[in-house]
């Protein structure tokens, strides 16, 4: 954990340059533990870029970082002992079978007893379901077969936090939900930091999210936050009967702070943005149906999609969280 | 998940962590594949096969009236002797060299580029393991697949030739001296594999110190002494007790010597300073 604050990876204004290029341009992240943490971008927005700085692999060129409490560029090596890594595209030793790329990459961490290390390699391929394809040549493996490997390899050494570049972005839809179930298995156990531009995948599994975009980030916080857009709470309503009355009743409720209408099919839409929630959820109705010439056929808290939200953003609009 | 299996954590000096699991995997892509009987079979068949048309073949060829070569050389016998110890120690320092910088000319450079060694880097690794570990493995199946089971086999053809055990102490002062320049080359080779990212430089720099060497060192006679492109020649001459001139042997030994020092160490920066 941090030693500034209760976070697993923190990080204060990381630039990266390549000449005259800015990947990177001062990027502030702070990842609860504990989280699938969804890091969303359009290519090349400096996803990998980051990734590969927070494993060391790449040097920032400006800023400083930590991993659980841990400088990211004096302490690499030690920090790297508590995380697994998934790239975008998983590698292994093609000449050794799956059981062996395992044990091999659990010799970095643990030093014995053997027999715990190999045990410890065929719980892995269990929880991914290569068991039975364990001593066969990786060559023959399928694309999803060898992502679920990558994964098995990523957490052979039970990390406080798994950094999974991309890991469904190259598999058909029953590739990625096995991926994505498994990463749901895991999120008891560790913290999960992921990239991707699935936004469907991260709505479904991540508690957070961050939008990097040119090198910034340009949104942060949990996923339920992000949904919530812009413009804070919002309700939004269809009702039946004269839009003036109900445009009368909202203004005299002292917590509706804007509303907006527009007509559709002989009703009104109305987007109502409340500045006391709780007021909001137990009034806002009531207040409504007391009109007996009102019929409100449609009422709920509006709710973005994260595809909204995530073009929102990239395509020009900067909702500044 | 049973994460109370009893498993001990790696303790390794932290300057070389990883350095024994990377080694176990080189090593493994020498000895637990074909490429280590391929190599076996090969060298000692190439070099042991030319040392014995030399001994074998040569001597009844060889005309002593009409070649100033063999006379000089005592005759047929005497003068396939020195053909087959100069063709293993002029030719097969040549060789084993070019063999060298083919074999391990992919040994970083593949890695690289298919991700393999960004993937073990994101391990706890310390990054000059990753280099030491290429280096000990390499020079470890080169010293006995190239230049060990070769050695071994021309030095049983020469003694069975004549007659008597070949004198063992200079042929290992040949051998010694064929060890250095092979080291240089493999050296060199892992150096090129850390500052490249394509083979191209790799083998267009390393052969071409090898092919051109020669022609260069003729043109600029001073580059001999500070170079590896003398060494074969002195191997043959040692190995046949040949007198040497102590000058001309050691510059270029301690030279060489210290080029592969100087290439070892800038691998290991350029490594360590690498982005993936």
């Amino acid at each position: 954990m941090s030693k500034h604050g209760n976070f697993v990876i923190e990080t204060q204004g990381i630039t990266k340059s390549y000449g005259e290029v800015n990947a990177l341009r001062g990027v502030d992240l702070q990842v609860p533990p504990h989280t699938i943490f969804g890091f969303l971008g359009p290519n090349g927005a400096g996803k990998t870029t980051l990734m590969k700085i927070l494993l060391g692999l790449s040097h920032p060129t400006s800023g400083s970082g930590t991993i659980f409490g841990q400088d990211i560029v004096k302490e690499s090596v030690t920090i790297r002992e508590r995380i697994g890594y998934l790239p975008q595209q998983p590698r292994f030793i093609e000449h050794m079978s799956a059981r062996e790329n395992l044990l091999f990459t659990a010799r970095f961490f643990f030093s014995g007893p053997q027999k715990s290390i190999l045990e410890r390699c065929n719980e892995m391929l269990e929880l991914v379901g290569l068991a039975d394809k364990a001593d066969r040549p990786i060559g023959g493996f399928s694309g999803g077969e060898k992502q679920r490997l990558g994964i098995a390899l990523a957490q052979v050494n039970y990390p406080d936090l798994l950094i999974l570049d991309e890991p469904a972005s190259a598999l058909d839809p029953l590739g990625r939900q096995d991926v994505l179930q498994v990463m749901s298995r895991l999120r008891k156990h560790t913290t999960i930091f992921y990239s991707t531009h699935i936004l469907d995948d991260v709505q479904r599994v991540s508690d957070s999210v961050a939008i990097l975009n040119h090198g910034q980030v340009v949104a942060s916080g949990p996923i339920g936050q992000i949904l919530d857009g812009k413009e804070g709470v919002v309700y939004s309503l269809v009702v039946k009967g004269s839009p003036a009355g109900v445009g009368e009743r909202l203004s005299a409720l002292p917590w509706v702070t804007h509303t907006t209408v527009a007509q559709k099919n002989g009703s009104s839409l109305w987007q109502v943005s409340v500045s006391d929630e709780a007021a909001a959820e137990t009034s806002l109705l009531r207040t409504l149906l007391e009109d007996r010439t009102l019929t409100v056929t449609d009422f709920r808290r509006k709710r973005y999609e994260l595809e909204e939200v995530f073009m929102e953003i990239v395509n020009g609009g900067n909702h500044g969280r | 998940m049973a994460a109370n299996l009893k498993l001990e954590h790696a303790s390794e000096w932290s300057a070389v962590r990883g350095f024994s699991n990377l080694l176990w995997k080189e090593n493994r892509a020498w000895w637990g594949t074909r490429r280590w009987w391929v190599n076996a079979i090969l060298w000692p068949v190439l070099l042991g096969g030319l040392v014995a048309v030399m001994l074998f073949v040569l001597p009844g060829v060889a005309d002593p009236g009409n070649d100033p070569n063999v006379a000089a050389a005592g005759g047929p016998l005497p003068f396939a002797l020195q053909m087959g110890r100069t063709v293993f120690f002029e030719l097969g320092t040549l060789a084993v060299a070019l063999g060298v910088i083919v074999l391990l000319q992919d040994s970083i450079v593949e890695e690289k580029q298919s991700g393999v060694a960004e993937w073990l880097l994101a391990k706890p690794v310390a990054r000059r393991s990753y280099v030491l570990a290429k280096l000990v493995a390499s020079t470890l199946a080169v010293l006995t697949l190239l230049v060990g089971l070769p050695s071994l086999v021309s030095y049983l053809l020469l003694s069975m030739r004549e007659g008597t055990p070949f004198p063992p102490l200079s042929f290992l002062g040949g051998l010694a001296i064929m060890t250095v320049h092979t080291f240089f080359y493999l050296t060199l080779t892992l150096m090129l594999g850390t500052v490249f990212n394509n083979r191209a430089p790799i083998l267009g720099i390393a052969l071409g110190s090898i092919l051109g060497g020669t022609l260069l060192g003729g043109l600029i006679q001073p580059l001999l002494y500070v170079t590896p492109w003398m060494l074969g020649k002195f191997a043959s001459l040692v190995a046949g007790s040949e007198p040497v001139p102590a000058g001309l042997l050691w510059a270029p030994l301690s030279a060489t010597v210290v080029w592969s020092a100087i290439f070892l160490l800038v691998a290991l920066v350029k490594f360590e300073r690498s982005e993936y």
